[in-house]
């Protein structure tokens, strides 16, 4: 079990207390291709950034690959998510005045890897994209279906227990989302476990399983 | 634990940064540089200043005192207010065997002369002093001997022969042993001599002749009469320690009212440096007050600098922080580039001061006192650097601070 939920809540605080996350029961196994759908203001996006360690969650537990992530300090946060969880934006989130290749390396700069070997592993990653010719390209200089390769082989430059994908194809056009989807079924096909949150049924429909939250619950699609 | 210094990545970062946007780095790295180039110079200007002023007193006994007449300010025994009495010959003894703090003394006499050599003549000052003299004016002596106490008792007819007379009388030939005619009055040149500093009692060394105080009364007709006596006061003492003993001394020989202070007139050179130490003393205090100014402007120009990069790249640290950075990695970061600024633009500016500094030094060296010392010492260099790499941390660090408590949510939400 790559990922496992129980009765995970999650409240926003404030004048009126929103309770986005309601006793959430979820579990992702290894190798899984799964998209998380709902509209927007069901709760999604906060069940990614629970899953991602970017935010907390007041009750319940969540293990990730085995371990408990709960009240992390911001440094162990900061590696779990080096090296347990490739992330994949709407936005690329590409840093501009780095090139393919600098971008791709850089998780592998903050686990301290030297120039050299990160820039080979890179480099590596970049050819499974079928981008080695923009290794030295700035993201400026790439098309969206590019920038959103080059982002995809940063997510699994560590080679990361799973891939969590937030709107992967929401700046994309049809064509293009076609193509970065066929990226995340290759890299599935290898064995990756990747998690996708979107609202695009084309893209749910592309995915092995379709989890549905609605208002903060579980609509659907749990094992 | 990676050493982020080491790799090239990071450098490579800074550089890129602060390239980004190359107006606001330069008015930054400018007002570093100027912070430092004014404190630099500033404190390198105060030090040649003081050179400078400083040889105005070069060549004096810092404990000198000088005593001579005035006119009287209270009627006194028939002699009116405003009437002139005339320090003599006796007087000195007498002062010379009361006064307890004298160590080295002289009696001076000025007079105007035309001096003659061959066809040449030249009006020129003559200057009667004794063998201590030597000690307390300390003039340069560049050819011969200055004036002895064997030329003083036997009323010898030498004289020394200031620089510039020596040049105006004998052109480029050696004035030792010639006679020149001083208002008609032959003497024997023994030494030439140049004056020190740019204080004078009775007319600069340079322009003057040097003559025993013996010969010069006699040869002029001055009879008893003295116009200055020059003292030092032995180490401890200042020579205003001896005004009250020579007071009495003088009133003795002459009716002077006891209470009258301007009767006999006295100076104390040695208030003269304290003051001119206070005046430099301010004048340091000044320029570290402003240069310190300047300072802190350069240093809130990093640290605002900083806090916008920060602001900007709010997003980019959330990136960062999702792909692993830790809260330390991004301070680390932010504060390497303030202090990269800092040491780049400072060490220029330092560098700057010093050229300045170099030429100015060099154009107000002076052949006789050499350079004026418009210079900082290395230390002090090093020093200012360092105070601004201390600043420009400190002033990076708030804004490091802020970037590392950025949320990794919030921050990629931050477009």
């Amino acid at each position: 079990m790559i990922i496992k939920l129980t009765d995970v809540n999650k409240t926003y605080p404030g004048a009126v207390p929103l309770h986005v996350l309601k006793d959430i029961n979820l579990e992702i196994r290894r190798g899984e291709l799964v998209s998380i759908m709902g509209a927007s203001g069901s709760g999604k996006s906060t069940l990614l950034n629970i899953l991602g360690i970017l935010d907390n969650y007041d009750s319940g537990e969540y293990l990730l690959d085995g371990v408990e992530i709960k009240d992390l300090s911001e440094n162990r946060a900061a590696e779990l998510r080096n090296k347990m969880i490739g992330f994949v934006f709407q936005s690329f989130n590409l840093i501009s005045y780095k090139t393919a290749l600098e971008n791709v390396a850089l998780p592998l700069f903050y686990q301290g890897v030297g120039r050299k070997k990160r820039n080979l592993m890179a480099m590596e990653q970049l050819e499974r994209m079928g981008l080695a010719d923009r290794a030295t390209h700035l993201p400026g200089e790439l098309s969206g279906g590019q920038k959103q390769r080059v982002a995809i082989a940063r997510s699994i430059v560590t080679n990361p227990s799973l891939i969590l994908a937030d709107e992967p194809t929401g700046a994309l056009d049809s064509h293009t989302s076609k193509e970065v989807m066929e990226v995340f079924r290759q890299l599935n096909s290898d064995g990756m476990t990747v998690v996708i949150v979107t609202h695009d049924p084309g893209v749910g429909a592309a995915t092995d399983r379709i989890i549905r939250i609605v208002d903060g619950e579980i609509a659907h699609g749990n094992v | 634990m990676k050493l982020a210094i080491f790799d090239i990545e990071n450098w490579r970062e800074i550089g890129a940064t602060l390239a980004r946007n190359k107006t606001r780095t330069f008015l930054t790295a400018f007002g570093i540089f100027w912070g430092t180039a004014m404190l630099a110079m500033l404190l390198g200007g105060a030090s040649g200043m003081e050179g400078i002023m400083r040889r105005q007193f070069a060549g004096f006994a810092t404990n000198m005192g000088a005593t001579f007449s005035g006119t009287r300010s209270l009627s006194y025994k028939g002699f009116n207010k405003g009437s002139y009495w005339q320090l003599t010959e006796q007087d000195i003894a007498l002062v010379r065997s009361k006064a307890p703090y004298i160590e080295k003394s002289s009696e001076i006499n000025g007079k105007s002369v035309t001096a003659t050599y061959g066809d040449k003549t030249k009006s020129c000052q003559v200057i009667g002093v004794e063998a201590e003299y030597s000690e307390i004016v300390s003039p340069i002596l560049t050819e011969g001997r200055l004036l002895n106490e064997t030329d003083v008792l036997h009323n010898r007819k030498v004289a020394v022969i200031g620089k510039n007379m020596a040049t105006e009388l004998f052109g480029s030939g050696s004035p030792l042993g010639k006679y020149v005619g001083l208002d008609g009055v032959y003497f024997l040149v023994v030494g030439v001599a140049a004056q020190r500093g740019d204080m004078s009692i009775a007319g600069r060394i340079d322009d003057s002749f040097l003559l025993p105080s013996t010969t010069m009364r006699r040869a002029y007709n001055f009879g008893n009469k003295v116009g200055f006596f020059v003292y030092t006061a032995p180490s401890g003492h200042g020579p205003s320690e001896n005004e009250a003993a020579i007071r009495r001394a003088i009133s003795h020989n002459h009716p002077i009212h006891p209470n009258d202070e301007r009767a006999i007139q006295f100076m104390d050179i040695s208030q003269n440096f304290a003051m001119v130490d206070g005046l430099f003393l301010g004048l340091s205090i000044l320029a570290l007050f402003v240069g310190a100014g300047s300072l802190m402007a350069g240093v809130i120009g990093v640290g605002n600098i900083m806090w916008i990069i920060v602001k900007e790249r709010t997003h980019e640290f959330g990136i960062r922080r999702a792909l692993g950075a830790k809260p330390l990695d991004i301070t680390v970061q932010v504060l390497s580039e303030s202090v990269v600024l800092t040491l780049i633009s400072g060490v220029a500016g330092v560098c700057f001061a010093t050229i300045v500094l170099g030429v100015v030094d060099m154009v107000s060296a002076d052949p006789i006192h050499g350079t004026a010392g418009f210079q900082i010492s290395f230390g002090l260099a090093m020093g200012i650097v360092f105070a601004f790499i201390v600043l420009g941390t400190a002033a990076g660090t708030l804004p490091a601070v802020k970037a590392m408590k950025i949320k990794p949510i919030e921050a990629l939400r931050d477009k």
